[in-house]
Order: C-alpha cells, then sequence, then structure tokens
C-alpha cells in the first residue's frame, strides 16, 4: 500500500475573521492541536501486512545454523562490549510489548580492580534458559517447558496460576511475577524472530553488538558449570546449568563484587503463604498433640477432649488451606497443581495437604457424632485411633513437602535442617497451644467436676511442655544473629542484618510475643492451676489462656514473616541501588 | 500456532491451556517495511520516520502509527545517524508523554498561594497585562525570557522575534548556555563561524580518538556505537579524572587533575611542535597565529605540565606519539570541557592540536564539540539570543537591514546589541532590573548552578511564567502562572543535531487537556499582545522553516536548497550547510575539505591564553573535588521526563548516590550504601556512598540528575562563554552518624 499525500497547508490555514479576534485564533489552535497530521504530511510506504523480519543486519550475532543433538540456543555476551547504556531492556520491553513496568533484561555492574587499574563492568543478563531449569522443576501445573530442539525454557502464560513459586526457585530472579494479570511472565529469547530468522529484541537493539546467540553444546555447558566458568559473583552455576556464556577478553580482577553486594534488602513476606504455613503446622500439631494427650489421661476424658480438640484442629487447618488460595494469582486454576506431582514439591504439597483436609474432616466427624451416626453402636476405637494416626501421619508428610518446598530452592535460610526444625518447632508449639485452647474452652463451657479435674491434671503438663518448646524455638532462633560476627558477607549474614536493620521491629515483636505466649502466659496458668480451686477464676483462665494462644500464634506468624522476609535470594550482580 | 494448541487441549481444555488469551497478548506479528516483528496487537497500519527529542545525537525514530496515532516506535535502520539504534531514552521517547504530571490546563496562582486552572483566555490576558504593567512601570528590559534547546527551530525563531521585535524585550537566554555556550565561541574564533566541522562517519574512519571530558558510551551511547563499530581498530584516547564506561573501552585512559585539561592541551602542543610533528604545509596554508602559538606553548614542558596534571611523562609522550602516529586523528569533546571556567579556551587548546597537525577537513579529523540538547544547534542559529537570526549579527547595520527586510519588519525594532546572558539576567532579576521572567522548555530551579541562590533570586520576581510539558517541574511549581505545552511528538518542526543534520519532528500524539505546543502559544501571546500582524505570515513550523531557511541564505550555515519538510524527511535529515545548487547531496558531510576557513582572510586562527587555576580549591574545610555529570544513559537532566517512564526509572538509582574511593572512604568510615552528607560553601545534601575504584582519590561525583546536587555546585563562569563551571567545587564528606537514610 502506497500513500503519498503532501499538503502542509491543509489544517493550519488561517481563517481571515481570526485578524484582531485572539480568541477564535485560539479555538482553531485548539482544535488543529487534536489533529494527527504526520500521515497526510509525510508519505511513508508502508506494507500494512509486512512480509520480511529484520534479517539484514544480524547475520553476526546469529548462529548460522540451528542446534544439533546435544546442543542448544544461548545468549552470549561479550562483556568487552558492553558499556552499560541499557537499550536492550527497554528494547525488550517495548518490541515485546510488555507492560508498563515489566522488563525482562537486567543489567547489573560490577566493580573492582584497584586505584591505577579501577574496573568497571556492566552485566546484561536476562532467562539463561539453563539446561535443569529450576522454574520448570518447581512448576506445579507444567506451565514450563523446555523446548527439545532449541534449548527454550519457554512459559506458558495460560497455564500459569500464579503460584508464584518460580519467583523462588530461580536462581537468577528471572520469571517475574504480574500481578494483574495473576500469572508470571519471562523472556523465551524471543522465540518466534528466532525462528523467522530475526534477532531477539535484545540482540537487534545493543548498540555494541554485545548480545548474541549462539548454539552450544550442552556437556560444553556442564563442564564450564564444574568449572565455575559462569560468572563472578553469580550464583553456583551447577545447579541449574545456565547456558549463558560471558565472554571477555580481559581478565576480571579478583575482587570484582557487584555493586548492590553490601546492600542488603527485605523480601516479598508472601502473607498468604505465612498464613497457610503457620496454620497448617498448627493443625497438624494440634492433631499430634491430641493423640499424645491421650496417652497420658483416662478413657473418659478422652471422650470428652478429643471432639473439641479435632474441631479445633480441623478448624484451622481449614483456615490454612483457603488462606493458601489467596496466594494464587489465579486460583480458579488450583486443581492444576496436581499435573506436577511427579517433580513439584509445591504440587505433593497441595496435594497431600488436600488428602490431609479430607481425612481430617472423616476424623472429626467420626470423633463428634459417633453416637447418632451409628445405628449399630459407636464407631470402634481402634477405627479411630487408627484414623487419628493416619490423618497425623499425612499430616506430617505434608509439612514434609512444605519443608522441601523452601529447602529445594537452596537459600541458606531455607535449607533442609534450618527449615525443619522451623516448621516442626511450630507444629510443637502451636499443637500444645490449641490443645491448651481447647482444654480451656471445655472447662470454661462446661465447667463440671470432671472437666476442671482434666485441666488441673493436663494443664502443668502442657504449661511445661510449652516453655520448654518456646525456649528452644526462640532461642534457635536468635542463634540467628551469631552471623552478624561473621566477617564475609554470607546470605545468613545479610539475613541477621535484615533482622536488626530493616525487619527490627517485627524481629523484636516476634521474641517479645514470643515471650508472652511461651513464658508469661504458661507461668500465669501454673500459678492458677497451684491456686487449689478454678471455680472463681474464670476470667482469669480465660484471659491467660488467650494470652497463651494468642500471643504464639502470633509470634509464629511474624516468625514466618521474618522467615520470607529476611531470606536472602540469590541474583545475578545488580545495579546502583 | 492455535490449531496445534487446540488438538493438544483436546478433552482436556482446563486442565492443559497452551494458548488462551494470555499468550494471545504477546503474541508478535510483522510490523510491515523493515520493523520485523511487533506486538500483534500494536502492529501499527502505517509508520513515519521523525528525530528524537532528547539529546543532540538525533537519531531517526520510526513511529508506529494506528490511525494517525503513535503506539509505538522502532529505531530507524536506514536513518544515517543512528542505524537502527537507539538509547534507552529513545526507546522510551513515547511513554513520558503519558503522565498524570503533564500541565493540561494554564495555572494561576490564587489568592490562596495554589496553582489553579484557568481558561487560555485568562491565562494569555493574565500574561499579556502582568508583562506589559511591568514595562509600562520598568521599561521594556525589565521582562526578559529564558529558553530551551528542546523545542523546535521554528518555535525558537518565533519566540526570539515575537520577544525581541514584537514585545520590545532585550534580554532572552537558552538553557543551552548551560552546555555548549563554549563550544559556539571557541568556533566563532577559531573558524570565523558557530560551525562544528564534523559528520558522524568520522567516529568511523578515524585511527585515532581523542575524547576529552567526554562520557560517550552513556552521555551519546549511538555515537558510541559508531565507534565501536570502526573497522581500523583505532586507538581510543579517553582525557577525563574518572575512569568512565567510555575510559574502560579506552586504549589509553589519561586520568588528569580535574580542570587542568587546558595545561595539558598546551604541554601536548608543545611537544608536538618540539619533535616537529605537525604539519607545516596545512599551518601555513590555512591557519593564522602560529609563531604566536609557538611563543606562548615554550613554558609548558613536560616537567611543568606533569606537575600541574597529574599526567606522568610517559603518558605525555605515549599521547603525543599516538597523535603523530595517527593518519586520521580526530579530538572530540563534551561537557567536561565546556562546563570550565577556562572552557572556551580549552576547547580552543584541542582545535589548536587539530589544526597543528591537520587533522580537520578529511574523513576521519576534526575538532569535535559534541552538544547535548536534541535542537542546541537549532537554537545556536535562530534562538535570536546571542546572534541575530540565521547566526548574523546584531551589532551589524546591514545584518540588521537583511533581516528586517526579509521579515518586512521595521528595522529600528530590532534591538542593537545582544542581550545578556543566561547569569547576567539573574543578576538583573538580583538587582530589581528585571521583574518579570518566561521560562519555556527549561528547568532552572533543579538545573542551575548553585541552586540555593537561584530560587532566592526567582523569589524575588514579580512575575514568573513556566511553559512546560509538565506542571511538577520544580520550576513549575515555583511560578505564578504556567502555561501547558505539547511536547515532542505532539507537533511539527525541525531539529538540528551535533552534525549540523536538520531532521523533522511530527505530531503523531494527542497533546493532554488544553496542552498547546510552544509555536500556537508563541502566536497566540503574540496575539493578545497586539503584534500578530507582524507574524502574519508565519502561518504554521514550515511557513517559518521557509523564512528561516532565506534568513540563512548567504550565510555558512545557509540551506536555502531545502525545499521543504518533504525533502527534509525523503533525505533522512540533511547537513547544513545546503545552498541552492548543492551539488554534493552525500549523506554525510564534513566542513573545511577545501581548507577555507569563515574569517574573512579564509584562514583558521590559534587562540590561546594563559590558564587560570581553578576558583574553588579545596582546602583544610573542603577537602574533596566535587565532579558532576550524567549519571546513566536511561536518565535525561533534570528527569522532568525521563522519571516518567516506569521502565526507565527501573534503570537508574531512584535515591541520589556520590562516588568516592575506597582510600578516602576507609579514611572516614564510610561503607558501602551509608547516608553521607556532602556539603560545599553554597549548601549540603544527604547521599547514599558508592565506593569505586574508578573515582581517583580526594575527587567525588554526584550525578547532575537529582534535585539537590546543584545546592553544592559554585557559580562560575567562563570568561568568554559564559557558560557555568558545573565540574568542579570544594567539598568536604562526613558519614552521618549511624549511616542511616535521613528522615
Amino acid at each position: 500500500m502506497l500513500e503519498a499525500l503532501a499538503t502542509t497547508d491543509a489544517v493550519t490555514t488561517p481563517r481571515q475573521n481570526e485578524v484582531g479576534n485572539p480568541l477564535l485564533l485560539l479555538e482553531r489552535l485548539l482544535s488543529d492541536q487534536q489533529n494527527l497530521t504526520a500521515v497526510e504530511q509525510f508519505a511513508k510506504q508502508h506494507e500494512a501486512a509486512g512480509t520480511s523480519p529484520r534479517t539484514s543486519r544480524y547475520h553476526q550475532v546469529l548462529p548460522a545454523s540451528p542446534p544439533g543433538p546435544g546442543q542448544q540456543y544461548a545468549f552470549e555476551v561479550d562483556l568487552d562490549r558492553c558499556s552499560g547504556c541499557k537499550a536492550c531492556v527497554t528494547a525488550c520491553h517495548n518490541l515485546n510489548g510488555l507492560d508498563t513496568q515489566e522488563t525482562w533484561r537486567d543489567v547489573g555492574l560490577l566493580v573492582g580492580g584497584t586505584i591505577s587499574l579501577p574496573v568497571i563492568q556492566h552485566v546484561t543478563t536476562a532467562c539463561h534458559h539453563c539446561l535443569e531449569p529450576a522454574c520448570l522443576t518447581a512448576c506445579p501445573v507444567n506451565a514450563y517447558e523446555k523446548d527439545p530442539l532449541t534449548g527454550i525454557v519457554k512459559h506458558l502464560d495460560d497455564q500459569c496460576f500464579g503460584c508464584q513459586y518460580c519467583t523462588l526457585a530461580c536462581p537468577y530472579d528471572v520469571p517475574k511475577y504480574h500481578a494483574g494479570k495473576g500469572i508470571v511472565r519471562k523472556c523465551d529469547m524471543c522465540s518466534t524472530r528466532l525462528t523467522a530468522g530475526e534477532a531477539p529484541a535484545c540482540v537487534q537493539a545493543c548498540p555494541s553488538q554485545a548480545i548474541a546467540i549462539r548454539v552450544v553444546n550442552v556437556n560444553q555447558v556442564i563442564e564450564d558449570a564444574e568449572a565455575s566458568l559462569f560468572l563472578p559473583t553469580a550464583p553456583d552455576p551447577q545447579h541449574t546449568y545456565p547456558t549463558t556464556t560471558y565472554k571477555s577478553r580481559r581478565v576480571l580482577p579478583r575482587n570484582m563484587l557487584p555493586v548492590d553486594y553490601f546492600q542488603v534488602s527485605r523480601q516479598h513476606p508472601h502473607w498468604p503463604l505465612v498464613v497457610m504455613l503457620v496454620l497448617t503446622q498448627l493443625s497438624v500439631g494440634a492433631f499430634a498433640c491430641g493423640i499424645g494427650l491421650e496417652w497420658f489421661v483416662s478413657t473418659q476424658w478422652i471422650a470428652a477432649i478429643r471432639p473439641v480438640q479435632a474441631v479445633m484442629a480441623l478448624v484451622f487447618g481449614l483456615l490454612a488451606l483457603s488462606a493458601s488460595v489467596f496466594h494464587l494469582g489465579r486460583p480458579q486454576f488450583a486443581f492444576r497443581a496436581v499435573l506436577g506431582l511427579g517433580h513439584s514439591w509445591l504440587s505433593r504439597e497441595i496435594v497431600v495437604f488436600g488428602f490431609f483436609a479430607a481425612l481430617a474432616c472423616v476424623y472429626s466427624a467420626a470423633v463428634v457424632a459417633p453416637v447418632h451416626m451409628h445405628a449399630d453402636g459407636p464407631v470402634p476405637q481402634q477405627w479411630i485411633k487408627a484414623l487419628a494416626a493416619s490423618v497425623v501421619v499425612v499430616g506430617t508428610v505434608a509439612v514434609f513437602c512444605s519443608v522441601m518446598i523452601y529447602a529445594s530452592v537452596r537459600r541458606d535460610l531455607w535449607d533442609f535442617s534450618r527449615t525443619v526444625t522451623r516448621f516442626g518447632l511450630t507444629s510443637a508449639l502451636l499443637g500444645l497451644a490449641t490443645l491448651w485452647l481447647s482444654l480451656a474452652a471445655l472447662a470454661l463451657i462446661r465447667p463440671t467436676e470432671s472437666h476442671l479435674a482434666l485441666v488441673a491434671s493436663a494443664g502443668p503438663k502442657i504449661c511445661y511442655s510449652l516453655v520448654l518448646v518456646t525456649s528452644v524455638k526462640l532461642g534457635w532462633e536468635a542463634m540467628l544473629l551469631r552471623h552478624l560476627m561473621s566477617r564475609a558477607m554470607t546470605p545468613m549474614k545479610r539475613s541477621a542484618l535484615l533482622m536488626i536493620r530493616d525487619l527490627a521491629n517485627p524481629a523484636l515483636a516476634r521474641f517479645a510475643l514470643g515471650g508472652l505466649g511461651g513464658f508469661v502466659a504458661p507461668a500465669l496458668l501454673l500459678r492458677q492451676l497451684s491456686a487449689a480451686t478454678l471455680d472463681n477464676a474464670q476470667l482469669q483462665l480465660g484471659v491467660a489462656t488467650l494470652l497463651l494462644f494468642g500471643a504464639s500464634l502470633a509470634g509464629e506468624l511474624l516468625e514466618r514473616y521474618l522467615f520470607f522476609a529476611a531470606v536472602a535470594a540469590p541474583r545475578m550482580p545488580g545495579g546502583i541501588r | 500456532m492455535a490449531s496445534t494448541s487446540s488438538s493438544t487441549n483436546l478433552g482436556l481444555p482446563l486442565l492443559v491451556d497452551r494458548a488462551g488469551p494470555l499468550t494471545r497478548e504477546l503474541h508478535l506479528a510483522l510490523g510491515g517495511g523493515e520493523l520485523g516483528f511487533v506486538p500483534e496487537r500494536l502492529r501499527p497500519d502505517a509508520t513515519t520516520t521523525m528525530v528524537c527529542g532528547f539529546c543532540s545525537t538525533g537519531c531517526g525514530l520510526d513511529i508506529h502509527l494506528q490511525r494517525g496515532a503513535a503506539v509505538g516506535l522502532t529505531p530507524n535502520v536506514s536513518y544515517p545517524v543512528n542505524q537502527g539504534m537507539a538509547c534507552p531514552k529513545g526507546w522510551e521517547a513515547l511513554a513520558v508523554l503519558d503522565s498524570p504530571d503533564r500541565a493540561t490546563a494554564p495555572l494561576l496562582r490564587d489568592p490562596h498561594g495554589r496553582l489553579s486552572p484557568v481558561s487560555w483566555d485568562q491565562g494569555l490576558r493574565t500574561f499579556t497585562d502582568r508583562m506589559k504593567a511591568i514595562q509600562k512601570v520598568h521599561g521594556p528590559e525589565s521582562i526578559a525570557f529564558l529558553s530551551t534547546g528542546q523545542i523546535a527551530t521554528e518555535e525558537m525563531a518565533l519566540l526570539g522575534a515575537l520577544a525581541k521585535f514584537g514585545m520590545g524585550m532585550l534580554h532572552g537566554d537558552g538553557n543551552t548556555r548551560q552546555c555548549m555556550a563554549t563550544a559556539v565561541v571557541a568556533y566563532q574564533e577559531a573558524f570565523g563561524f558557530d560551525a562544528p566541522p564534523y559528520t558522524y562517519a568520522d567516529f568511523e574512519q578515524s585511527d585515532v580518538i581523542v575524547l576529552v571530558g567526554s562520557n560517550l558510551a552513556i552521555a551519546h551511547p549511538i555515537m558510541w556505537q559508531r565507534i565501536v563499530n570502526n573497522p581500523h581498530s583505532p586507538e581510543i584516547v579517553v582525557i577525563d579524572p574518572r575512569a568512565t564506561e567510555t575510559a574502560m573501552q579506552a586504549t589509553q585512559h589519561v586520568s588528569l587533575f580535574p580542570k587542568s585539561d587546558l595545561t595539558l592541551c598546551y604541554g601536548l602542543a608543545r611537544l608536538l611542535i618540539e619533535r616537529d610533528w605537525i604539519n607545516r604545509s596545512f599551518i601555513d596554508t590555512h591557519t593564522s597565529g602560529f609563531d604566536g602559538l609557538a611563543d606562548f606553548l615554550q613554558p609548558f614542558n613536560l616537567e611543568r605540565v606533569c606537575s600541574e596534571t597529574g599526567v606522568s611523562a610517559t603518558a605525555m609522550e605515549k599521547l603525543a606519539q599516538t597523535i603523530q602516529n595517527g593518519a586520521r586523528v580526530s579530538f572530540w569533546w563534551t561537557m567536561g570541557v565546556n562546563q570550565s571556567h577556562q572552557g572556551v579556551r580549552t576547547a580552543q587548546a584541542i582545535i589548536n592540536l587539530a589544526l597543528l597537525t591537520g587533522n580537520i577537513g578529511r574523513p576521519g579529523t576534526g575538532a569535535n564539540s559534541i552538544t547535548g540538547q536534541c535542537n542546541a544547534m537549532g537554537s545556536r542559529l535562530f534562538s535570536n539570543t546571542t546572534n541575530l537570526l540565521g547566526g548574523h549579527d546584531f551589532s551589524n547595520p546591514a545584518h540588521r537591514r537583511k533581516i528586517a527586510e526579509a521579515l518586512q519588519i521595521d528595522e529600528q525594532a530590532i534591538p542593537q546589541e545582544k542581550g545578556l546572558p543566561y547569569h547576567k539576567i539573574l543578576d538583573g532579576v538580583l538587582n530589581g532590573k528585571i521583574r518579570g521572567l518566561w521560562v519555556i522548555g527549561t528547568n532552572p530551579a533543579h538545573s542551575w548552578i548553585n541552586q540555593g541562590q537561584l530560587r532566592d533570586i526567582l523569589d524575588r520576581l514579580d512575575f514568573l511564567v513556566v511553559q512546560d510539558m509538565y506542571a511538577s517541574t520544580e520550576t513549575a511549581q515555583l511560578a505564578d502562572l504556567v502555561l501547558p505545552a505539547a511536547a515532542w511528538g505532539e507537533k511539527d518542526g525541525t531539529f538540528i543535531n551535533s552534525e549540523r543534520r536538520i531532521g523533522v519532528v511530527k505530531k503523531v500524539a494527542r497533546a493532554p487537556g488544553a496542552a498547546l505546543t510552544d509555536f500556537s502559544i508563541f502566536k497566540l501571546i503574540a496575539e493578545y499582545w497586539g503584534c500578530g500582524s507582524m507574524f502574519a505570515d508565519w502561518k504554521h513550523p514550515e511557513a517559518v522553516f521557509q523564512i528561516l531557511k532565506q534568513l540563512s541564505a548567504g550565510q555558512p550555515c545557509d540551506f536555502t536548497g531545502i525545499e521543504d519538510y518533504a525533502m527534509l524527511d525523503a533525505r533522512r535529515g540533511i547537513q547544513w550547510p545546503y545552498p541552492v545548487d548543492t551539488a554534493n547531496g552525500e549523506p554525510e558531510r564534513r566542513l573545511f575539505e577545501d581548507g577555507h576557513f569563515f574569517h574573512p582572510d579564509g584562514k583558521a586562527r590559534f587562540v590561546w591564553s594563559e590558564p587560570r587555576p581553578m576558583p574553588e580549591q579545596p582546602d583544610s574545610k573542603y577537602p574533596f573535588l566535587l565532579l558532576t555529570g550524567r549519571g546513566s544513559a536511561a536518565q535525561w537532566h533534570t528527569q522532568t521526563r525521563t522519571s516518567k517512564s516506569a521502565v526507565l526509572r527501573k534503570l537508574y538509582p531512584a535515591e541520589i548516590y556520590v562516588e568516592l574511593n575506597p582510600r578516602d572512604a576507609s579514611d572516614l568510615k564510610i561503607k558501602p550504601g551509608d547516608w553521607i552528607m556532602v556539603s560545599s560553601q553554597r549548601g549540603r545534601l544527604q547521599a547514599k556512598a558508592v565506593i569505586v575504584h574508578t573515582m581517583p582519590p580526594r575527587q567525588v561525583f554526584v550525578p547532575m540528575h537529582y534535585a539537590t546536587t546543584n545546592l553544592l555546585t559554585d557559580a562560575v563562569f567562563d570568561p568568554y562563554s559564559f557558560q557555568p563551571a558545573y565540574k568542579a567545587c570544594a567539598v568536604r564528606i562526613e558519614r552521618r552518624t549511624n549511616g542511616d537514610a535521613p528522615r
């Protein structure tokens, strides 16, 4: 289609009567301002149905032939050419039609050297299209695919349900969550362009041709990773085998560090996950403590406490699972989580907790309404016990899955032993607190002789256990601060620094609440229990119970907030922040 | 793609969805022409090419249009300037138009001190009534304007003509005073006309490239691209105190004491003469003043120069040898030279080097000033401030007659002398002689040197009018009246880039609310003022282009051979000169290929004078030297535009920072990321510490883009160009007690 019009006077010819009448001129100029005239004024040959990709200039930055067996496409960055203009970031944003704030490429800065030979090195980075992508392994709905021919790690936007687990799993901070759309999006190496022989947006926009697409040998990538030949200061390449090659003729000084190396910044707290983790652990712990109590008390008391404790544990468990839904960008597709069972710990967690919830419902129903539901008498005790045991076992497996979600993403604060200790102690602590809540509720709502005797008998055991578990847990958490003494800026030191700087207030509150719920409230209760009768002390009992449970729960929620907010996330070098 | 996915989905559309609406959002499609793939939903139905509106590189951008309105852009592949590339600012040029900060109606300060929207009619009446009232009491000279290098040449010319011929103003200047006034004077004295001689192809043709006070890779990434594309493996020499990105890529980095570049150039010239590494025949035929220069240079022996610049004798000799070895040596300078207390002489010392070695007028050579703003070069010729329209002289009666005749105005309406430069206009405000100020498209409350004093000066005005695309600039916030201007992309006109290329800008986006082009605003003010008939022929920008063309006739910048905008568009910009019957229509042309300069004798002149010490030396109280400059390629000047793009905001540090050397940091117990106090005699600021070896000891660097930077700078000016010396003043740095962020 050829459009050729060139009439420049068409829009701006003044009318005769404008002379001496500024208002008329004003009116015309305001109206002219809204007429867009570039197309009429300037001829431009333009084939709307365009036929050719933008190929002419890019033969140096594209491979001559597609990858063969044992090969894949990869970015190659020539550090000697990158001068840090960051055109690649804006070109990717514009040529891919990303949202206002969205960027799929970043440019960081390494600094080092000496006064006589200073070095600054900008580093452009996007998805590394890893051989073993952590995002793909983590994804519970199989929204990631690694193309068998090109090796490109592609995200299926419509398949994603917005759990954001990949944003935690990727060591390079590549997948970015788009809250408005409820999904994650990421670089696909402009596969549409590559297929047609056009260079990816960043490659074609680099004024210095610092970025290229190359075919790499998979074995070479693995060998390079083993020799740590990826990029100084970048996360360990042996985890996912990133395929990007950073090349330079120069030898970077050994003291090169990202310019933001000494900055620590709090991470996203993921509140729905905070609630979900704490309450699921409470629920599993409460079921377990319920069974535990049964070893210490007589059958008659078991019958009284069992339904209360089961309902309590179940309610918190169901609350936890509903909270988890709020973490999904597109909760309507939650059922897709079954797809990743083979590889994703998040998938496993979701499925096992689903199973746990079902079993817990059955068990609770069985203990709450045994008489009416069964014409031929109550459900046999051994069934109940077996059911209870299976609830606890499945719940424990589910909590283990939760542990693995975090342990598998290789962040020091979240490593296996730390996370298993943390989650296990939370289960014990809140399980005991819930058990006390159930007992107190029973005694306050139905203050029969028998119930009061139960409280007097079991109460001290629970209180002492709680004090013990709280001491262990708070002591263990406080041990994090010993990393402040470390000279190296280790990830654990970063977490510790966050706890005393940006997160000092929540950290203080966490310890205060922990002490209140785990030391002060049990002490109050023990005093009340030792004072002969409970009859006249219902109010005090109620208040102390609420303090014990409320403060313990709030303390654990804050502990979990800090778990997320104070973690040091691995990433590529950043810029000045 | 859709067909394969639907077959995979068969039976399980809910469980597996490979190609739904979210996937389609990011589909790409061929955009047509040279565009390649573009987002499918933004596929243009037409494109048009125009010049970028940020810096003076003048890149050609293909604007993607849907029904006449811009929906995206890509750099033009065949534009001779940028060859398919753009820096982040160019890529985001359209994004910054869409902002809640845009001025959408005239704003008048109400009795409560707030800026409230008023009609254009009321705004314009207020403008003329108040300005005329001031003039009536205090004389025509009591109102002045401060303009910009960011508007179209036609707009600059209309403003200059309206203000000086129509409204009776004598004084008006541009923010171009802050970036290229030094180069103007240097060229005028050396070549006889303000004429940057080069074309960008020279970057590719040199075998030695000497960059003085220029962080080209960051400030002008697309010019840097031309160096990267140089096939001759050139020697790249960077003369700069800091080890900048550009220095990193250089083959020689000469780190000298700040503001010792004049001495360095003199020492180099002496060395070249002493070793007879100069071009005698070129000097004899095409230059004047050599003997005087040679005599003057005698005292600049290596010993003196090395001690005054901090550069080793080996480095000096290597540099001289490099220049001698080069067959095509080009010298380039930017703000490190221009923004200096002796900028003009430094620029001329660089020109001297090119003249001595005969490195001018041939491919890959030249003494080349790289300008700042997109239309600084337009303002140099047509702003009607320092020069009478078209590079003419206010004090020359023949020039005044020529202009009066061409414009069909009374010769008496043309002032007989040039107006006051920027800093003198501000002095005029300070001493009460100037009481009304009209600020167009610039942000002095952020950008002017010694900001504390500047704000005090603006406070003294009876009437401050700010005409800008954003109502949120630091200066607009101080205004009595804000006039909402349409931006680049919302108007027609031409820009002239660093290599003298005239290119078109076009109206491809609708201005928000009642914002009007600067051109329309000037036309309206002429009408309201009562001098509209004087500009009856200045109907629209292209009509003005035709007028300007005639004014250029016979001047070194003669472009009478350019027919119209369509010709500029079709030829992808045309460099001046381009007189009628230009034989050489090559897309890239340089000046002085015939060795003929613009002085009456046809010769270039050597100019020199004794270097002067930096006015504010570090002392015991302020022991550090503060350098200022560009922070990143994603930032532009006072950030009124670049801060409006969410993507650009991610590409530069949100908070002001100060770069310092690890040794100084350790002495002062400053750690990376600490908030530190930087103070000068004039003011202080708090900034985050960035500790880098690239800063020489006892020097610190603060980017100019942050609002507080100029609280520190010292209002010192080059005595010839009156350009402010932003680059060096004495400061003290201290760690805040706890190193935490200011509250």
